[in-house]
């Protein structure tokens, strides 16, 4: 009949439009994921230290997922325009697989970015940073990632500590282990470098006057980044999960109507 | 030109002071060694003629008053209000640099220290009398007071440029054993200390300023009283998790249905069929139209064309 031919087509198209955004949606959380792992900004072996690298975890499953959803979505197309119960039955299972991967990521990449306080970067700093006697070969790698990151962070943000450079000052800390707090109230970094990446004026720096130390803290550059990342992790794949649920209930309904 | 003809330091000869000036005659020289007309060398003036000095020497000889009797400036040492974060470290503090104070009070041989002592000790501390018994950085554990940053009182006038700040204990590099120097060390303890100046002329204080208030240094706390778990739970996990769970609990619960449903469907069929839930499905044949044949006898007349119908009861459809 005519009225439900019409109904047919009009689900097919709405089925094949949902593919379609599923499709190009699959590919930008692929890039975005690959854009994350990549870490631009170079915080990775901080995270690396808290020994909870959970939303590097969630990126890596974003990557596959993505890669997934955009066959998937192909598998969709072709099933729902050929109007094959097999082609669809396939693409329900797999999705509904993929489906289950991504939610798993984005609850882990929004629980973590909770985790991401300032206290925890700051009893990190101070207890790893120039860190002197290592346990281990672990504990050795993690020292010095976190000191090199920390001496990049200092000196391309031009920031001291996490909160000031009074951290330095309000609590002990494995640097001041192995320099004195007289020459050195907080590390070189915090200093005002010329060109040739010396301080300009040490005494004033030593003092905190104002223009020869950095007196703001990392924490913005550090949270910046990895809340983008976070964020970008969990939300995107909520909004796509949203629409693939849709599309799924959809094609659930269009298979069922299939005749044999 | 205020600038002295005299050499910066006195010069120690034996058990009196003297000050070297070719303008004191012989015959004032060798009057009381330590009488204050030495004192009133330091308020020399220039322009003032051989004769002028002598009859000023003449005239203003008089009993000298005890060594440790100094002028009491009004002036009060203070950390500087300035929100410096180094102004006050675990081992070093800073002060406020004094300008103008001295002058008037000393001369440019004169030399001004710092007096650090224990604030319960402050009280009990009493001006060395002379260079030579000055207490030193290493005496601090023992004496409970030490003196330092000696320097010269030309460098705390009006005029003279300098940073705005003294840095008491920043130097690291100083307190070897047994050295005469006068040590800036790093205080080994939070205190609380106070501080004075006082100027010293070749034998003797000359002035002092007030002490300070007490200055309490930096304790530092142990990292491990950091707490880094989150304050709060976020409400970006709740929601998430919250409707992630529901969506995929529908999805679940929608596919669960539709293979129970299936799965109920075939087992029912391959029942008796007289079930409710059964559900046949028919398949069509084509039958194709019979062709007219011969009427056999019995059988009843109908309308031409339509060939002969025995009435007959129907049989039962092919099950599916």
């Amino acid at each position: 009949m005519a009225k439900s031919n019409d109904g047919v087509r009009i689900l097919q198209g709405l089925l094949v439009l949902g593919n379609v955004v599923i499709g190009m949606c699959g590919i930008a959380l692929t890039a975005e994921c690959i854009f994350f792992v990549s870490d631009p900004h170079g915080l990775y072996p901080l995270l690396e230290a808290t020994e909870n690298d959970d939303i590097y975890a969630a990126a890596w499953i974003g990557i596959f997922v993505g890669f997934a959803l955009f066959a998937l979505s192909i598998l969709g197309i072709v099933g729902v325009i050929k109007s094959s119960r097999t082609l669809l039955l396939v693409y329900i299972i797999l999705m509904l697989i993929t489906y289950a991967f991504e939610m798993a990521s984005c609850i882990t990449a929004a629980t973590h970015q909770d985790f991401l306080t300032p206290n925890l970067f700051l009893k990190q700093m101070l207890e790893r940073y120039q860190k002197s006697e290592t346990e281990n070969n672990n504990d050795k790698w993690m020292t010095e990632g976190v000191t090199k990151t920390w001496n990049k962070l200092m000196l391309q943000n031009q920031c001291c500590g996490v909160r000031g450079p009074s951290d330095w000052q309000e609590y002990t800390s494995a640097f001041r282990a192995t320099h004195n707090d007289a020459d050195f109230p907080w590390p070189r970094n915090c200093c005002v470098m010329d060109a040739q990446g010396s301080p300009v004026n040490l005494d004033g720096c030593k003092l905190g006057v104002p223009g020869y130390y950095n007196s703001n803290g990392c924490y913005d550059a550090i949270s910046g980044p990895m809340n983008t990342h976070a964020w970008g992790v969990a939300w995107f794949g909520f909004a796509i999960l949203c629409w693939t649920f849709c599309v799924l209930l959809g094609t659930m309904f269009y298979w069922s109507r299939i005749e044999y | 030109m205020g600038a002295s003809p005299f050499p910066l330091r006195c010069r120690l000869t034996g058990s009196s002071v003297v000050v070297i000036s070719r303008a004191l005659t012989p015959q004032a020289r060798a009057l009381h060694p330590h009488s204050p007309f030495q004192r009133l060398g330091s308020g020399f003036q220039r322009g003032s003629s051989r004769g002028g000095w002598d009859q000023r020497v003449t005239r203003e000889v008089q009993p000298a008053p005890l060594p440790a009797g100094s002028a009491l400036l009004p002036y009060v040492p203070r950390v500087p209000p300035a929100a410096l974060p180094g102004k006050l470290t675990a081992t070093t503090f800073a002060l406020e640099r004094p300008c103008c104070v001295f002058d008037g009070h000393a001369n440019a041989s004169d030399t001004v220290w710092l007096v650090v002592a224990f604030a319960n000790a402050s009280a009990a501390f009493r001006n060395p009398p002379s260079q030579a018994s000055v207490p030193l950085y290493e005496q601090l554990p023992t004496a409970h007071s030490y003196m330092t940053l000696e320097t010269a009182a030309a460098a705390y006038a009006c005029l003279a440029p300098s940073p705005a700040f003294l840095r008491v204990g920043g130097d690291t590099a100083c307190g070897g054993q047994g050295s005469r120097d006068p040590c800036n060390g790093p205080l080994p303890s939070p205190g609380p200390y106070r501080v004075k100046f006082l100027v010293m002329g070749c034998h003797g204080p000359k002035a002092e300023t007030r002490w300070s208030d007490p200055i309490l240094l930096r304790t530092a706390g142990s990292p491990s009283t950091i707490d880094p778990a989150p304050v709060r739970c976020g409400s970006d996990v709740v929601v998430i998790a919250s409707i992630l769970a529901s969506l995929g609990a529908v999805l679940a619960a929608v596919v669960l249905g539709a293979a129970g449903a299936a799965a109920w469907g075939s087992l029912c069929r391959q029942g008796s069929g007289t079930s409710a839930f059964a559900r046949s499905s028919y398949r069509t044949h084509h039958i194709p139209p019979a062709l007219p044949q011969p009427l056999p006898p019995g059988c009843t007349c109908s309308p031409p064309g339509l060939g002969c119908f025995v009435p007959r009861p129907p049989g039962p459809c092919p099950a599916e």
